[in-house]
């Protein structure tokens, strides 16, 4: 067994010079970040700068080829128990929902807890109807996906990601793919989940999320992190030039 | 088990190779190659243990030894056995190599005119679908559902057995429609172009007339872009073009009329062509001469006065001449019987024996021959003369000749790929969202610009692939050619396995051959894929 | 057209004068597209030639086509000069009368489809004779001068197309099996349709009824027990044939495939991690060494020729190879064994596969044992149709996209799992059409073995004209077995259609 000689800290993630190619083009250029217990980190940055391939790289849907990575203490490598006890705890929620089609809403959430949790079925059906009614859509359980509007879709996702009891809740752009008015109901869950002791790693270009709800706002750029601050002062007075370029096209509408 | 202190300088931990995911990625591979190379070492066992029953003599070498070396040595044995049909010279004291190799280049031949044709009648079955008019695009419909839900060897059966076996002798040979296209059971005879000697005269004029369409095509494009309206630039290319072939095609002959010539007696009273038919006229007493057949019908004559009448050529075997010379008597309907020689020296020692009454050469070789008592009188040509087929004894002779399994297998491959080619290039031209079509009307374009400029690129991008595939099934299954008898690579490879009792070898080379076709085509297809997409950038 | 009864209407209306004028309008429509008329004439040429031979040749029918033609053109025209249309010249305008040269065409083709329909129904049918004693179908045909159809050899040999040699006193297995089949469809269509059944046992119990079924064919069709016994054991060979035999093969063909098809498709598409390419290189070089000393040593000590002397150096063929692995597969054994299984059976016609079954098999099995031809030729569609569903089955892989395996992974689900639950059932429902179409394909394909000496529908057809009684009649079972093949073909193309509307629609 490795040792847990982080679990009793408070960093629950710490990643070291990650680097990550691909071909030869770099696309995260050494990568340092320690998140501590219960945290809530919003990334924000321009498309291609690495923020999303970043999150994808802690529970290994991107392999990282150099530097280090620990959750939970448990260092992510090619070993396969370690990958997999990894992605137990580390819950992620994605742009394009990723439900499954040919599932029910209820089967969609039941899904992980029975086959990797191992669940009984009574157990997995009345905590995947637990979150069902935590995200607000508890009537919508024995529909399919097809038939849900976008920002329930995305609900769903969140509550199946939430019925594995993940320590960590990773969001890879959740709203982006959504309808303006559905955004809201998205970003309410959200907010109530980062308010109630997860913890929260979110890419997202919410800025109001990021302000309110964020114990420290990363920039990132060509694969680095340029900038990191708590809210109030990053968006108040961010110091790198790139940053206070990047702000100032954002805000500007 | 090592324990890891986080800040241990970036050295990777060490993990148990049963769990590291590269480890077992490799180890599963190199088990399962080993799994698949021992199955493989195992049916190779079966076979050396079979070797008694394949006969020892399988891996024989020149020398009488035996060696897995030798293994394809067999291919230099004598085939003997006879190919009905072939492109290259075969005969059955040449190899084993060479009969593969004649096959191959039958399944070639029927390949590549099987493709073209399948090409232009699926494009075509495929435009009808989608045609306006309904009756044209039910038929479609329906030809596209009748052949595709029924297998091709039944089609070829029917096609062999029950149509083409079944039509009519050749001395009925059917014409269809009066056009000089004969059917029978022993096949199909189609008109050929004979080319004439002035043909490269004709050719350096046409050439000349291409080159001032480019000119016009030219300046009137620049001419359109100056005045930015349409100057129908390619109807004054085609008529300039024209301007050149049609005066070119007289030219042309007019500079050839000495090019041939025949050789009659001195005595014969013969001074232009004309004569000739004169001469059958008189010897007939008829006025006109196309009213001879008639005649015999109606029993006016009889057979042996227009056997005597009959005017007997002497040529060289595939001489232009030849046809040159058939062409004006059949014109004039005149009787005419043609003696072939293997070459000018044996055809002019053939007019002397007295066997022909005139001698159809080049002119050159009249002249070279000198023969006595006689004058050569010159025989007027165009540039290309039709080559009409003529039954001669038993036989068609002249034009393009298809066998009857040629024919069966040509045909049905066509009519069976064809039906999937329509309904690929229906799809494609369905594919192309109608905002194009509409944003191409809505810039100006004009019909002919939408569909060469705007719809075929994009649809060509969805009809390439899944054509490609459909020619390889053109090509594999010729295969079925053994059906009609049609010696093609399979069933050559056939014989030969019977002949040799090279059972794995045969089936190693014919499987060779076959993937070598795919790799041809799917090449060729998938770099013209690549252009398209390139263009489309 | 529709310019051209614009401009009459106009004329008609008396206001022509300003309008319309013929000169005009032949400059703008006819002239201007000098293809166009050219077409046109061409198309009035030919026209007019059918009509007189169709004269010639029938005229009462001709003269009520061109009657009928001419007064429906009449009255389309009227009624959009008028724009008062009936339902029945609205449709005529817009789908037989809508350009004139689509009305032309239209007299044409009916005149050319009605004279071969004259002819296939007078050979069909007037001409024909439906007697099974062929003596009296001799004598019927013989009345007339171009004898028509003999159907009495079809009715006379029903039975040998749809059996051919089964053992008519176990005629009640097949009875059999076709009862269980149809019972088993229609309870399918009741059952796997409706939500409510989607967790009971009765959905599950009829899973488990189609899967004991290819168990219950095998023991109904061919047996179990000695002579004499209830079920005799009947040999493949002989019993099976016709249509029997067709459906067997191609339904074995297509069921068989499945595992080896899967594999193949999931093989070809792993990315799992390569072997590292200095142990591919390492390995090969080793093998090339050693064949260079074994074999091309002697061999081009042998070699008289260029070409032989090349031809021994054969073994040097491993270093493009070894490029290929390490370069284009990374490699992946796994992908490079699957991509050329498929490819190259799917690059050489079935037939070499049929005829390799039937001579080469022998020689793989181990020494003394046997397997009868049906088995061999069985494996070897299976063998060839596994190739096929590969492919489609990749195709379908490659429909789910790259977020169903990213969320599977992200859950933490095995390998075993993603594939198990989200993955394939969703790859396998989108490419049921296509493995429709493969099934049709298939179950064409299956006339090849009648080359290997098997009996199938088109042997059976094949049979009948060497029989005495009906010597020489091939086009009547032709006809009659192409009508089956297109019925089951055409049902089976349908259902597919009909499914590939219904999970584009569902679903997604």
């Amino acid at each position: 067994m490795t040792t847990k000689s982080t679990a009793e800290t408070d960093e629950i993630i710490i990643c070291r010079d990650v680097h990550k190619w691909y071909g030869d083009f770099e696309a995260l250029r050494g990568v340092s970040l320690t998140v501590k217990r219960g945290e809530v980190i919003v990334i924000i940055g321009p498309s291609g700068s690495g923020k999303s391939t970043f999150i994808r790289t802690i529970n290994r849907l991107e392999e990282h080829q150099q530097g280090e990575i620990i959750v939970d203490g448990i260092t992510l490598s090619h070993d396969i128990r370690n990958i997999a006890e990894i992605r137990r705890e580390v819950g992620m929620v994605f742009q394009q929902f990723n439900l499954f089609p040919h599932l029910t809403v209820l089967e969609n959430i039941m899904l992980a807890p029975m086959n990797v949790r191992k669940w009984p079925r009574p157990k997995a059906e009345e905590r995947a109807r637990h979150w069902l009614a935590r995200v607000g859509i508890p009537e919508q359980a024995d529909k399919y996906p097809g038939q849900l509007s976008g920002g329930q879709q995305q609900r769903v996702a969140i509550a199946r990601t939430l019925c594995m009891e993940p320590l960590i809740l990773m969001f890879d752009e959740p709203t982006s793919a959504l309808d303006p008015e559905m955004i809201k109901e998205v970003l309410d869950v959200m907010r109530d989940l980062a308010t109630s002791g997860y913890t929260v790693l979110a890419v997202t270009h919410e800025m109001g999320f990021a302000r309110t709800v964020a114990d420290r706002v990363i920039f990132m750029d060509g694969g680095l992190i340029v900038e990191q601050n708590t809210p109030t002062e990053f968006f108040a007075n961010p110091q790198n030039e790139r940053t206070r370029q990047f702000l100032s096209q954002i805000l500007s509408h | 088990m090592t324990d890891i202190a986080p800040d241990a300088g970036g050295r990777p931990p060490s993990i148990p190779f049963w769990r590291d995911s590269r480890v077992l990625g490799v180890l599963a591979q190199i088990a399962f190659f080993t799994l698949v190379v021992a199955g493989l070492v195992g049916l190779g066992r079966n076979v050396a243990g079979n070797m008694g029953r394949l006969g020892e003599n399988q891996l024989l070498c020149r020398d009488g030894s035996s060696n897995f070396r030798c293994a394809f040595d067999f291919l230099r044995l004598d085939a003997q056995f006879e190919i009905a049909e072939t492109v290259i010279a075969y005969d059955p004291s040449d190899s084993y190599g060479r009969a593969l190799l004649a096959g191959a280049l039958n399944t070639a031949k029927v390949g590549f005119f099987g493709i073209i044709l399948a090409t232009i009648l699926g494009t075509a079955t495929g435009i009808a679908r989608l045609s306006s008019n309904w009756l044209i695009r039910t038929i479609a419909r329906w030809y596209v559902d009748l052949i595709r839900n029924t297998p091709l060897l039944l089609q070829l059966f029917f096609l062999f057995f029950g149509v083409i076996l079944l039509l009519p002798s050749i001395r009925q040979a059917a014409q269809p429609f009066g056009l000089p296209i004969f059917l029978s059971q022993r096949g199909i005879n189609l008109p050929g172009v004979a080319l004439m000697p002035s043909f490269t005269l004709w050719l350096a004029l046409i050439g000349v007339g291409l080159l001032a369409a480019g000119v016009v095509w030219w300046l009137l494009g620049r001419r359109e872009r100056r005045l930015g309206r349409d100057t129908r630039r390619s109807l004054w290319a085609l008529l300039m073009l024209l301007l050149f072939a049609v005066p070119g095609w007289f030219v042309a002959a007019a500079a050839g009329a000495g090019n041939q010539g025949f050789v009659v007696a001195a005595d014969a009273g013969i001074a232009t062509p004309a004569d000739v038919a004169a001469r059958a006229r008189a010897a007939l007493g008829v006025d006109d001469l196309s009213a001879v057949e008639a005649a015999v019908a109606a029993g006016e004559l009889t057979p042996e006065q227009v056997e005597a009448a009959t005017v007997t050529l002497c040529t060289v075997e595939g001489a232009p001449a030849e046809a040159n010379a058939a062409a004006w008597l059949r014109r004039a309907a005149v009787p005419y019987d043609v003696e072939r020689a293997p070459g000018p020296n044996e055809a002019i020692r053939a007019y002397l024996d007295g066997d022909c009454r005139l001698l159809v050469l080049s002119r050159a070789a009249l002249t070279a021959a000198a023969v006595p008592n006689s004058a050569i009188v010159p025989l007027p040509e165009t540039p290309l003369r039709l080559d009409v087929p003529r039954i001669e004894g038993l036989n068609f002779v002249g034009g393009l000749k298809l066998s009857p399994n040629f024919a069966a297998i040509l045909i049905g491959l066509v009519i069976y790929t064809g039906a999937f080619i329509a309904e690929i290039v229906r799809a494609g031209i369905l594919s192309v969202p109608r905002g194009q079509s509409e944003a191409a009307r809505a810039l100006g374009l004009s019909e002919g610009q939408r569909l060469r400029l705007v719809v075929l690129p994009q649809a060509l991008r969805v009809i390439i692939p899944p054509l490609t595939s459909q020619y390889l099934n053109l090509v594999k299954n010729s295969s079925l050619a053994i059906a009609v008898g049609y010696p093609d690579l399979w069933s050559t490879a056939y014989t030969t396995l019977n002949q040799s009792g090279r059972a794995i070898q045969v089936f190693l080379l014919v499987m060779g051959a076959y993937l070598s076709f795919s790799l041809v085509i799917s090449f060729f297809l998938n770099w013209y894929n690549r252009r398209i997409a390139l263009v489309e950038r | 057209m529709a310019t051209l009864y614009h401009n009459v209407r106009a004329v008609l209306r008396g206001e022509a004068a300003d309008h319309f004028s013929l000169g005009h309008y032949l400059r703008e429509h006819l002239l201007a597209r000098p293809w166009l008329l050219l077409w046109l004439l061409l198309l009035t040429y030919i026209t007019v030639r059918v009509v007189m031979s169709q004269l010639a040749d029938a005229p009462l029918t001709t003269l009520v086509v061109l009657l009928v033609w001419g007064v429906s053109v009449v009255a389309t025209a009227a009624a959009e000069l008028t724009r008062r249309h009936s339902p029945a010249t609205l449709w005529l305008s817009h789908n037989l009368y809508n350009s004139l040269t689509n009305a032309l065409l239209t007299l044409l083709l009916v005149l050319v489809l009605l004279g071969l329909g004259r002819g296939f129904f007078g050979w069909a049918v007037t001409r024909a004779s439906f007697t099974t004693d062929p003596d009296a179908a001799k004598a019927q045909l013989a009345a007339h001068e171009e004898p028509g159809a003999n159907w009495g050899a079809v009715g006379d040999n029903f039975r040998n197309l749809m059996v051919f040699r089964f053992p008519r006193e176990e005629d009640w297995r097949l009875w059999t099996l076709l009862a269980w089949l149809a019972v088993l469809a229609a309870a399918s269509g009741f059952v796997y349709g409706r939500a409510v059944f989607r967790r009971s046992p009765l959905r599950r119990g009829l899973t488990l009824l189609w899967l004991l079924t290819p168990v219950l064919s095998f023991v109904l069709l061919v047996g179990l027990g000695g002579e004499g016994s209830f079920l005799p054991r009947l040999n493949p060979d002989i019993a099976w044939g016709g249509l029997l035999l067709t459906l067997i093969i191609a339904v074995f063909g297509i069921l068989a495939s499945f595992p080896l098809g899967l594999v193949l498709a999931l093989g070809r598409r792993s990315r799992v991690q390569g072997v590292p390419a200095w142990l591919v290189w390492a390995a090969s070089l080793a093998l090339l060494a050693w064949l260079l000393v074994t074999q091309s040593l002697p061999g081009l000590r042998a070699a008289t020729t260029t070409g032989g002397r090349i031809v021994a150096l054969w073994p040097l063929l491993l270093l493009p190879a070894a490029l290929l692995i390490t370069r284009a597969f990374r490699g992946n054994l796994v992908a490079l064994l699957s991509t050329a299984y498929i490819e190259v059976i799917r690059g050489v016609p079935l037939i070499t596969i049929l005829f390799m079954s039937i001579i080469i098999f022998p020689f793989l099995l181990p020494p003394g044992m046997e397997i009868l031809g049906t088995w061999r030729v069985m494996a070897a569609v299976a063998l060839f149709s596994a190739a096929y569903l590969a492919e489609n089955v990749r195709g379908g892989l490659q429909s789910i996209p790259r977020g169903q395996y990213e969320a599977a992974d992200a859950l933490g689900l095995s390998t075993f799992a993603k594939y198990r639950i989200i993955i394939l059932p969703q790859a396998l429902r989108a490419v049921i059409p296509a493995i429709v179409g493969q099934f049709i394909a298939l179950d064409k394909d299956t006339t090849l073995v009648g080359i290997v000496a098997l009996i199938e529908l088109l042997g059976v057809a094949n049979l009948i004209s060497a029989q005495p009684d009906w010597l020489g009649v091939r086009r009547e079972p032709y006809v009659f077995i192409a009508l089956i093949y297109f019925t089951i073909n055409m049902l089976m193309a349908t259902y597919s259609r009909r499914l590939e509307r219904q999970l584009g629609v569902g679903e997604r």
